[in-house]
């Protein structure tokens, strides 16, 4: 067959969330591909201008579902910090298992997501049904499974009674069980590493030079996680280490993500046990004084960045976020090229393509775009009886 | 082969699936459901509408005697939420200033009436 | 055995296309149920293959712009015709009526019919998609079907016929295939589950890769009968591996009365079929989707060796047991 164009997303099964893949492909390797990212615009950060330090908290939580505490946290951060507020250790604490908590739900779901990706679907019900024992932990906490709406300024909304604490030790023993094996599974079920080994490589000098972050990065060989290197909340009195691993493919990823899904358990395991008492937020003043400020926060897919510009009011004068899917997607695009197109699934789930975090108008250099003329030039074949996309050119 | 230990654990016990809505599935009491508030105890200050991200509080008129720190009060207006829209972050229950306005245990009902669901 | 209306009693309605399809629908319900089982899920009642067939026959049916909507109708009937002509000559109660000698050659030519209608679905559908699905499809077929072939010819090569009504009573005598040719088995078991297209080798339906693959285009009635053509095959298939290396429905002494020997036969056959059908879903729950390339290189670097080491060791054993 000659080179076709194969059109992925914005509407198919491979992807949670819309994306436009545009790729060439001959036979079946990857030649060229084209991304488009404007599909969940939805007018976020115009939006936050508008509301005050309260209100401007639930609407920057929903700009994600699975990371929806990252949001939250790394503004209320960065608002405390402009603001000179110091945070009583415990609420410190409560955020830290809260943001822990949310990153072994957004592992074990991207666990089961990668499984499904491949046609592995025993894998991903297992995954979701040890899901289930995190959400449950969150829901008695917080009130919700997503969304916790834990933050504010100043500390958090309420407190973690003895028996919520009781309730979440008495799960974890279940979940370091399965999450034991699921490491065994990754290690020896064939088809799983006949899938993911070889797949998606990325040296560490190409993972600095397209600025992956993360998981995707760390599995590369880059030795950075913002929680060690830039700390904040309460990772600098707990014990943990940064998983790394050389592989750099989608073998790799997987073998970080479930090393950092233990690591979290012995986080919250920790802070539970050792939680200091006091109280859970102090009082917040009204108007934030001037200033600027970029605030660093390690979410499950990588570093989230915000930043935020405050001119004396109640509002944010100018918040933009940089979620770090949007980091990953030129990794994915220099991933793609010379690789097979039955791995095209496989390595956009390697980075954990959050699109709700990442959207951005897109605008279109018109002159370079890849339309008909320019394929027509190229020698690349529309499809099969000479048409696009089912209407005449 | 792990997984097939596992597999074949799994056929001989029993399935995980809770079958609503013969058996309901235990809910915290920390579960943020629909709002609700009390007559008895709002005084009306309109905090709650001025903290929800929502917009979905509007203060409607409603006269009525409150006690308020050990006196009897007249007091005018009470909050009218429309159900449909509220998000149920809990903000106004945070910032309520006697607990009168707070989010029950349940999520909300449905109604075959548009008005049923604005309170 | 000449009776006509003994004949058509036979074909349509036990064991013949009305069996047929009720036992499809049971054997596809008990496919998903042990599934799900095994993932811990509680899975499908009992009437849910029936239930999606009906409502697919009831839905709308879309004719891309441009296709050959006539050849898109006539396809998957003939697909279907196929693998219903197949189970006749499918041993069920006891050897069936209609075998003749080589019967063993055309069940398999028709078993290849369904995954060619998909090609030409796929080819026809003037859709990336489709397209893709129907190469893969038939890239598929050339890669499983030597050593699947291989693998069912050592039954007939010991059995000294090519008529499946033969190696049953051949099993009759003698032991269970199944114990003279354990490597054949594993192969043919293989290669039934790469032409069943179920995973790991559900390449060519791959929904997260190319939506569907060859049956993107299918709707209505056309995806009830192709659907309906799956689940045929797998009955056909199972019903294959049991007559030709579990020893069929026939036990090794046959009963007095000729009503009881059928209704053992049928027993065993029900037995025999539920277990094979139970190796296929566990392989299906326990792996995942391998590449086509992959395929490829598994499938004649060690499946099809395996199937000619089988001939070999068949031909030393006949050689052995014949001669002196």
């Amino acid at each position: 067959m000659p080179e076709v164009v194969i059109p992925i997303g914005p509407h198919h099964p491979a992807l949670k969330e819309p994306v436009n893949f545009r790729i060439i492909a001959d036979g079946e390797k990857i030649v060229r591909l084209e991304l488009d990212l404007s599909y969940n615009h939805r007018g976020i950060e115009k939006a936050a201008e508008q509301r005050n330090f309260i209100r401007v908290l639930p609407l920057l939580e929903r700009v994600c579902g699975i990371c929806s505490h990252s949001h939250a946290t790394v503004f209320a951060k960065g608002i405390e910090e402009i603001m000179g507020l110091e945070i009583s250790p415990r609420a410190q604490y409560i955020r830290t298992i809260i943001a822990e908590l949310e990153r072994m739900h957004s592992h074990l779901l991207w666990l089961g997501v990668a499984a499904h990706e491949i046609g592995f679907n025993t894998l991903f019900m297992w995954t979701w049904r040890d899901r289930e024992a995190v959400q449950d932990t969150l829901e008695e906490m917080s009130g919700n499974r997503v969304h916790y709406g834990i933050n504010e300024i100043g500390g958090v909304r309420c407190d973690l009674t003895p028996a919520q604490i009781e309730t979440a030790l008495a799960r974890l023993p279940d979940l370091e069980e399965r999450i034991k094996k699921y490491v065994d599974m990754v290690n020896s079920e064939e088809t799983l590493l006949i899938r993911f080994r070889g797949v998606g490589m990325m040296s560490k000098e190409e993972a600095l030079k397209y600025g992956a972050v993360g998981p995707t990065a760390r599995a590369s060989g880059v030795d950075y996680d913002v929680r060690r290197d830039d700390p904040y909340l309460a990772y600098a009195e707990v014990p943990w280490k940064v998983i790394t691993d050389t592989r750099g493919d989608v073998y790799g990823r997987t073998r970080v993500r479930i090393g950092e899904l233990w690591e979290s358990t012995q986080i919250v395991r920790s802070c539970l046990e050792n939680i200091p008492a006091g109280p859970i937020r102090v009082d917040a003043p009204k108007n934030a004084p001037k200033g600027e400020i970029l605030s660093r926060y390690e979410a499950p897919r990588g570093e989230l960045a915000h930043f935020i510009r405050t001119n004396g009011t109640d509002r944010v004068e100018r918040v933009d976020i940089r979620s770090p899917t949007l980091a990953n997607w030129t990794s994915v695009a220099m991933c793609l090229v010379n690789q097979n197109l039955a791995d095209i699934p496989v390595i956009i789930a390697a980075i954990d393509p959050c699109l709700s975090c990442t959207c951005r108008m897109v605008v279109i250099n018109q002159k370079n775009r890849m339309n008909v003329t320019y394929m027509k030039n190229k020698g690349i074949a529309l499809d099969p009886g000479g048409r696009l996309n089912g209407r005449r050119p | 082969m792990s997984v097939l230990r596992e597999m074949i654990g799994n056929f001989l016990s029993r399935p995980v699936t809770i079958l609503y809505p013969w058996k309901k599935v235990p809910i915290p009491d920390t579960f943020r459901g629909r709002v609700a508030n009390c007559d008895d105890l709002c005084i009306g200050c309109s905090k709650c509408s001025l903290v929800c991200p929502a917009q979905v509080i509007t203060m409607i008129d409603g006269p009525r005697d409150v006690e308020f720190k050990g006196k009897n009060i007249a007091r005018k207006k009470r909050p009218q939420v429309d159900l449909y829209k509220c998000i149920r972050c809990g903000l106004c229950e945070r910032h309520c200033p006697t607990g009168s306005i707070h989010l029950e245990h349940e999520h909300a009902g449905t109604g075959t009436d548009r008005d049923v669901m604005v309170i | 055995m000449t009776d006509p209306v003994y004949i058509l009693l036979y074909i349509f309605l036990f064991p013949g296309f009305f069996f047929l399809f009720a036992y499809a629908f049971f054997l596809s319900y008990l496919d998903r149920k042990i599934a799900a089982r095994m993932q811990q899920r509680i899975g499908p009642p009992i009437f849910q293959p029936f239930a999606d067939f009906i409502k697919m026959l009831g839905k709308e049916v879309i004719n891309p712009h441009g296709v050959d909507w006539r050849v898109f109708d006539a396809i998957p009937l003939i697909a279907l015709a196929a693998v219903m002509t197949a189970f006749l000559y499918v041993p069920v109660t006891g050897a069936s009526p209609l075998a003749f000698p080589g019967d063993l050659v055309v069940v398999l030519y028709l078993m290849a019919l369904p995954t060619i209608a998909l090609f030409l679905l796929g080819w026809l559908s003037r859709n990336v998609f489709s397209a893709m699905g129907g190469v893969r499809a038939v890239t598929q077929l050339f890669i499983y079907e030597v050593p699947f072939f291989l693998a069912l010819l050592t039954p007939a090569i010991m059995a000294g016929s090519w008529s499946i009504s033969e190696i049953v009573r051949w099993q009759q005598h003698n032991l269970w295939l199944v114990f003279f040719q354990p490597i054949g088995f594993i192969v043919a078991i293989v290669g039934l589950q790469a032409k069943l297209e179920r995973t790991p080798f559900d390449i060519p339906e791959a929904e997260t890769e190319i939506v569907a693959g060859p049956w993107t285009e299918l709707t209505g009635r056309r995806l009830a009968l192709m659907h309906l053509t799956t689940e045929v095959s797998l009955v056909v298939g199972s019903a294959l591996m049991a007559a030709l290396f579990l020893g069929g429905p026939i036990l090794p002494w046959t009963l007095s009365p000729q009503w009881l020997n059928g209704a053992v036969g049928f027993c065993l056959f029900l037995a025999k079929t539920l277990a094979i059908l139970f190796v296929l879903s566990s392989i299906t729950v326990a792996t995942g989707r391998l590449r086509i390339d992959q395929l490829n290189d598994i499938g004649w670097k060690y499946i099809a060796s395996a199937a000619l080491v089988q001939v070999g060791i068949v031909l030393v054993i006949n050689f052995l047991w014949v001669t002196p």
